[in-house]
């Protein structure tokens, strides 16, 4: 019997792999996109000019509130398929006619950006609130501009911040591709169901899947914490208080 | 590419019965989650190496695992073992609104068994030895004292679970079991309008959501009344940037208790 369960799935061993890559792709570029949204809000709610800043957070408010609080499968299921409608409408007011068909990875890429990119938003912004108002004050002092002391000065200290809340993101980025499946993409939950039926071993395929979101989210967790410690190495480290001392 | 009133309002009861659903889903698995949990935290918790290693085991591998690989492996792989069979398991297995409240509960429960341990730890020490001194037998130290203390500080994080459940529920028609999100793309196949059934349910959604955020906030609210505004606004805001995930004491709570 075990030399059958071997075999099965040595034999699918190919097709889950290419499952997995499909999902590190999608959760990958998800990631990447949701992350570019999320700094973006969260760099345009610094804003100072009253009526700019007054706008962004009433949009912010309205973006925030519907995409934290409707499930990405359905965000999803709107792109997959009302995107084309959307896409085609929007064409067609400058003109164009386009008849566009969105693809399964494109509409579960759209949902995870706009959905995810409004939680990294959150942290971002939180991070930035964290940043000691004597360092804004300080760059100012020096006569540093705005711009160079966004990205010299402030980004650095907000990554660090940001990281732990970042990182969480990704893992739940990384899970919930697993959604789009729904939407017909063949990635590697969709392709382990496949082989589950195919083979009548469902507890070995689902189990091989989950190890692989597992050992996958692990190790960019090891990743992350080496990335911490070098984003940390400007900060005295207080002394480890009460962890297992 | 239009709003179809005519078309949301005839396809109200579909989608209510949908969202019963999803309530009575989530209910479940709430109730559920919580018998899982607090043994699960208390086994986390164990002096017993092999008792704490196998709880820690259970939170990694559930946590780890979307709650769809949980949902196949439970209604696809239990019910094939036990969805033939007469008696409870076949019962139990071929029904596939159970397997979904058992497959979302073993996700959910190993989230929640980290925010009861969080919350078990951050309960001060000397408040438990003074319990003991004045002779309250253990068990009623743990569900008097420990207890109602490790559901107040955990209550804020316990809300964010909450949520994730009930947006997550909207997955389970991969197992046949027809939710709110399930009822909104049945009316699409029925008339493919992309754009009413899914803002409609949306709409559903949203409400149900902001109505557990506002319930269980004032429950955090009501729960926490005798500090003041700015002890509970640190207090949540702790949880929030801790995110409890290694371990939720602070500095000197930690340092006392190990």
């Amino acid at each position: 019997m075990p030399a059958m369960l071997l075999h099965d799935l040595i034999g699918y061993l190919e097709q889950l792999l290419g499952g997995a890559v499909i999902t590190v792709e999608l959760a990958v570029s998800g990631y990447v996109l949701a992350l570019s949204v999320g700094v973006t809000w969260a760099l345009l709610r610094q804003t100072r000019n009253r009526v700019a800043r007054a706008i962004v957070l009433g949009v912010w408010r309205v973006y925030a509130s519907i995409f934290m609080s409707v499930p990405s499968v359905l965000v999803l299921f709107l792109f997959f398929f009302g995107g084309g409608t959307l896409v085609g409408a929007l064409c067609g007011l400058v003109g164009l006619k386009a008849r566009v068909d969105v693809s399964p990875f494109v509409a579960g890429l759209a949902a995870l950006t706009i959905v995810q990119g409004a939680y990294s938003a959150e942290v971002v912004a939180g991070a930035i609130r964290n940043v000691p108002r004597g360092q804004f004050e300080a760059a100012r002092a020096l006569g540093i501009r705005p711009y160079q002391a966004w990205w010299y000065v402030i980004l650095p200290q907000v990554a660090r911040l940001a990281l732990p809340g970042l990182v969480n993101i990704w893992v739940s980025v990384l899970k919930d591709t697993s959604l789009v499946a729904l939407a017909g993409l063949n990635e590697l939950v969709a392709r382990s169901r496949t082989a589950a039926g195919a083979t009548k071993e469902p507890f070995l395929f689902f189990i091989a899947a989950a190890l692989f979101f597992i050992v996958f989210s692990s190790v960019t967790l090891k990743l992350s914490s080496r990335l911490e410690r070098r984003l940390d190495r400007g900060t005295a480290r207080p002394v480890a208080a009460g962890r297992g001392a | 590419m239009t709003f179809d009133l005519a078309l949301a309002l005839h396809s109200l009861p579909v989608l209510m019965h949908g969202l019963i659903v999803t309530i009575a889903l989530a209910a479940c698995v709430l109730v559920l989650g919580m018998m899982i949990s607090i043994p699960m935290a208390l086994a986390r918790t164990s002096r017993h190496k092999p008792i704490a290693w196998a709880a820690a085991a259970y939170v990694l591998f559930f946590r780890g695992t979307p709650a769809m690989i949980l949902l196949f492996f439970v209604y696809f792989g239990f019910g094939q073992v036990f969805g033939a069979r007469d008696g409870f398991l076949g019962a139990l297995f071929s029904n596939a609104f159970l397997c979904a409240v058992i497959g979302f509960a073993l996700n959910h429960s190993s989230y929640v068994t980290e925010i009861v341990r969080g919350g078990l730890q951050s309960v001060p020490r000397g408040l438990v030895e003074a319990a003991a001194a004045l002779g309250i037998e253990p068990r009623d130290v743990f569900l008097r004292i420990r207890l109602p203390l490790a559901i107040r500080y955990g209550l804020k994080a316990y809300q964010n679970d909450v949520i994730l459940l009930t947006k997550a529920t909207a997955v389970v028609s991969i197992i046949t079991v027809v939710d709110l999100t399930g009822a909104a793309n049945a009316v699409f196949y029925d008339t493919y309008d992309p754009f009413t059934p899914l803002l409609t349910a949306a709409v559903f959604y949203w409400v149900l959501i902001n109505a557990i955020r506002v319930g269980l906030s004032r429950l955090d609210a009501w729960l926490n009344v005798h500090l003041a505004a700015d002890e509970r606004r640190d207090l949540a805001i702790q949880i929030r940037t801790e995110g409890l995930a290694p371990a939720l004491p602070a500095g000197q709570l930690g340092e006392a208790a190990e």
